[in-house]
């Protein structure tokens, strides 16, 4: 069990170390991004890195820009933005997700795949056999999800809600990230609905008949 | 943004004529005042639209930008165009920056890792490492001297630590964050058997970290 801990802490701290040099797949990048946005332990953890990946630059050699790039840029100038004044709620989406939404959480349109259970693909296609995509989901407070196992990592950041997995509990800001090997069925705490924004790689293993049948329709 | 403490950030500038700080500051660009000079550059920018201080900026990191997109594989006609992105960022977001925060280098090259990711996530390209590399990275925290590490902006002092480093615990942080190679390859290319570059690149973190903390302690 304890190993199993320290297990998920190295693998966090491993994404942290890639994402900061900038070696994360841009869906992974996203998560991570996100995950810095709403938890401000990551987020330190995160800036750290990036002071070294930022002054690891010094030693790379420099590149001269071409002549006209600064009287192009400087002749091209646009207004500036006024200070942003800082309206990050407590559960609003992360700037990151609604870039690439385009849309805050309360505008996208959710697909519904089982009864209590909706998603919204935000990089790449749920269908795709290869690659890393992202989607968001959205399951019903109370509701068990399907025994499930990987073909891949499956990076799950929670955005709002809870949920636990045996004896672990996920909240908002929490990044668990399952191994390939691993087998599991969240149980989505009773009261909000959780939504989480997912990472995976190749299709989920169902354990069970029923939603093993169903996979190829709805597409997780 | 706050710029309250101002004052103090800029100290030793403030007596300056405006025009004067660009090549005093120039002369010695990794000394310990690169920080004030670029957080005074920002605030020029910021406060009084100037288009010179963010000219100044860019011919000192515009170069060290563009050489980091060309070692991760970039074109010259690619890096230029995310630099100038960048730099137009630099310039609207100038009021945003909180020099407290983070320094303007961590603050510009976040920017230019991330605009860069967006590339790849337009142009379809998935740039997976080999994973086994990071896994082996950072794993224990320092949570408290990264806090106070971060309120101090030391970005200088994180580079000088780096630099007091022997001088193979600083090659491996360059594997880590700079030579975008698989431990493999860099087994391969040094001789060291890989077990010897894993435990180098872990090792060489966890000597920064004490350094940090050792260092700040001795501040407070």
């Amino acid at each position: 069990m304890m190993l199993s801990m320290d297990k998920k802490m190295n693998t966090s701290e491993h994404a942290i170390t890639e994402y900061a040099a900038g070696n994360l797949s841009p869906a992974k990048h996203a998560v991570v991004a996100c995950q810095s946005e709403i938890c401000e332990e990551v987020s330190s953890r995160v800036a750290f890195q990036e002071q070294i990946a930022a002054s690891m630059i010094e030693q790379v050699p420099t590149k001269a820009l071409s002549p006209l790039f600064m009287g192009n840029v400087l002749a091209n100038l646009p207004l500036q933005d006024a200070p942003s004044t800082d309206t990050n709620s407590k559960n609003n989406a992360p700037e990151t997700l609604k870039h690439l939404l385009g849309c805050g959480l309360d505008k996208i349109k959710w697909k519904s795949l089982i009864p209590g259970v909706a998603v919204h693909d935000v990089l790449g296609d749920r269908h795709n056999k290869t690659g890393d995509r992202l989607y968001l989901l959205k399951a019903k407070g109370g509701m068990q999800m399907p025994n499930h196992g990987h073909n891949g990592e499956e990076w799950t950041l929670i955005l709002k809600g809870s949920y636990n997995v045996g004896d672990k509990s996920f909240a908002r800001g929490d990044l668990h990230i399952e191994d390939e090997d691993e087998i599991h069925s969240p149980h989505i705490n009773e009261g909000e609905d959780c939504i989480c924004l997912v990472m995976t790689q190749g299709p989920l293993k169902m354990q069970s008949l029923v939603p093993r049948l169903l996979q190829p329709l709805i597409g997780i | 943004m706050t710029f309250g403490n101002e004052a103090v950030i800029i100290d030793n500038m403030s007596n300056n004529e405006s025009k004067s700080y660009s090549d005093t500051s120039r002369a010695s660009p990794k000394s310990l005042s690169a920080a004030k000079r670029d957080a005074q550059w920002l605030y020029s920018i910021s406060n009084n639209q100037d288009a010179r201080a963010l000219s100044d900026l860019f011919e000192i990191y515009g170069p060290k930008l563009k050489g980091w997109l060309m070692a991760r594989g970039e074109g010259s006609g690619t890096s230029e165009d995310i630099v100038q992105d960048v730099m137009i960022k630099v310039w609207t977001k100038a009021g945003s920056f909180d020099p407290v925060k983070a320094s303007f280098a961590t603050w510009v090259y976040r920017m230019t890792r991330n605009r860069w990711i967006d590339h790849k996530r337009k142009h379809g390209r998935m740039d997976v490492r080999d994973p086994d590399l990071m896994k082996i990275i950072a794993d224990d925290e320092v949570q408290s001297a990264e806090v106070n590490f971060m309120a101090q902006q030391n970005s200088d002092i994180l580079r000088e630590q780096i630099s007091r480093l022997t001088k193979a615990q600083q090659m491996a942080i360059r594997m880590a964050f700079m030579e975008f190679k698989t431990h493999k390859e860099i087994s391969e290319e040094t001789g060291l058997p890989l077990g010897t570059v894993k435990t180098r690149i872990r090792s060489a973190i966890q000597a920064l970290k004490a350094n940090m903390a050792k260092h700040i302690g001795q501040m407070q």
